[in-house]
């Protein structure tokens, strides 16, 4: 009786930990970081493995941070020995600056069964603003308050156009330096709330960007 | 005799948890998305604790912001900025902080948010929601 117990046992232990042995996908790389031009609709890497167990992986799943980040096609069982690669997408779309997107890849490999891949994607501005929003109080002197705004040298423009959605406030451009502009903003009073959005682009056309100024009035917590 | 089957059953039990144990003392940092708190960072009961101060702010992307929200959280992913920014700024008022909160798929994504909006917007008291939507739904049990 003893001795079945005890062969039981071993059984037990060498199967619960016989797979965690033997399975063993390796990522190439788990964080890729991508420079896309100016202009670039996608950002493409590809994080490639290898299963270096001796029993196959499967991958139960491969889910996307997001909707704007898709994969290729995978495969479903990886044999040892095989090797492979999961091509991430990032579709660009309006973002701009550091993007991180990350693949969560879940496999039945005991040992390491979640790999999280990151895509870093660097997407380079035509039109980069500092800061996107000003604002004046109820009350406040009526004084004009700067954005600065840079060019990339690919968009080859020289001069900038700016417009406000509302007449409540007025923008002036001027140069500052090699592709670089301040734009003055104001409001015409601040004795009432207002807001407006400001398009900016670049006067030879280009993808246009947005800032936001307002007179804030009073109480707006107790909304 | 009796004892015996039982210690041999603990033994079998024992052994049989063991890798799982081994995995999970071994894996336990690489599943996780929560990172360190930070200073920017903020609890669930402090940020309720501020009312109608608090500003909140959904990183998580549209689909689930659609499904459910915290009630009156205005959505702003990175994805959408452009056409999603104006709407919180016409909102947001000095006095109010803001609260950005994400989950455990977007976890990177409420940062992201809360760094635009300190860095591009020149916004001050803005918060990432320690534990994000998760945190947010377990409070309300």
């Amino acid at each position: 009786m003893n001795t079945k117990i005890n062969t039981l046992a071993i059984i037990v232990a060498l199967l619960a930990g016989s797979h965690a042995a033997l399975a063993n996908l390796k990522w190439e790389q788990t964080q890729i970081e991508l420079h896309p031009a100016l202009g670039e609709t996608k950002a493409v890497g590809s994080f490639k493995y290898h299963n270096d167990g001796s029993q196959p992986v499967y991958i139960k799943s491969v889910r996307t941070s997001c909707g704007c980040t898709t994969t290729s096609p995978h495969k479903e069982v990886i044999q040892p020995g095989e090797s492979g690669e999961i091509t991430a997408t990032f579709n660009i779309g309006s973002s701009t600056g550091l993007q991180q997107k990350t693949v969560e890849v879940q496999t039945d490999d005991p040992k390491t069964p979640a790999t999280v891949l990151t895509l870093r994607a660097i997407i380079p501005q035509a039109v980069e603003l500092r800061p996107t929003f000003v604002y004046w109080q109820n009350g406040d002197p009526a004084k004009p308050k700067t954005i600065t705004v840079k060019l990339a040298k690919e968009t080859g423009a020289k001069n900038l156009k700016v417009t406000s959605s509302s007449p409540d406030f007025t923008a002036k451009v001027t140069s500052i330096g090699a592709n670089e502009f301040s734009v003055e903003v104001a409001p015409r009073d601040t004795s009432h709330a207002a807001s407006s959005t400001l398009t900016i682009q670049p006067e030879n056309g280009g993808k246009p960007v947005f800032a936001t100024a307002r007179v804030v009035g009073p109480g707006t917590t107790s909304r | 005799m009796t004892r015996r089957a039982a210690r041999q059953v603990l033994l079998i039990l024992s052994l049989a948890l063991l890798p799982a144990v081994v995995q999970a003392v071994y894996m336990r940092n690489r599943l996780s998305w929560r990172q360190p708190a930070t200073a920017d960072e903020v609890s669930v009961q402090e940020a309720k604790s501020w009312g109608r101060e608090a500003m909140w702010i959904d990183a998580r992307p549209g689909t689930e912001y659609e499904k459910e929200h915290v009630p009156g959280a205005l959505p702003l992913s990175t994805d959408e900025w452009d056409n999603l920014l104006p709407a919180v700024l016409n909102s947001w008022s000095p006095e109010r902080k803001l609260v950005v909160y994400c989950s455990k798929q977007t976890c990177g994504a409420s940062r992201e948010v809360a760094r635009r909006l300190r860095e591009e917007a020149g916004l001050k008291n803005v918060f990432v929601l320690t534990g994000g939507w998760e945190a947010w739904k377990s409070s309300e049990k």
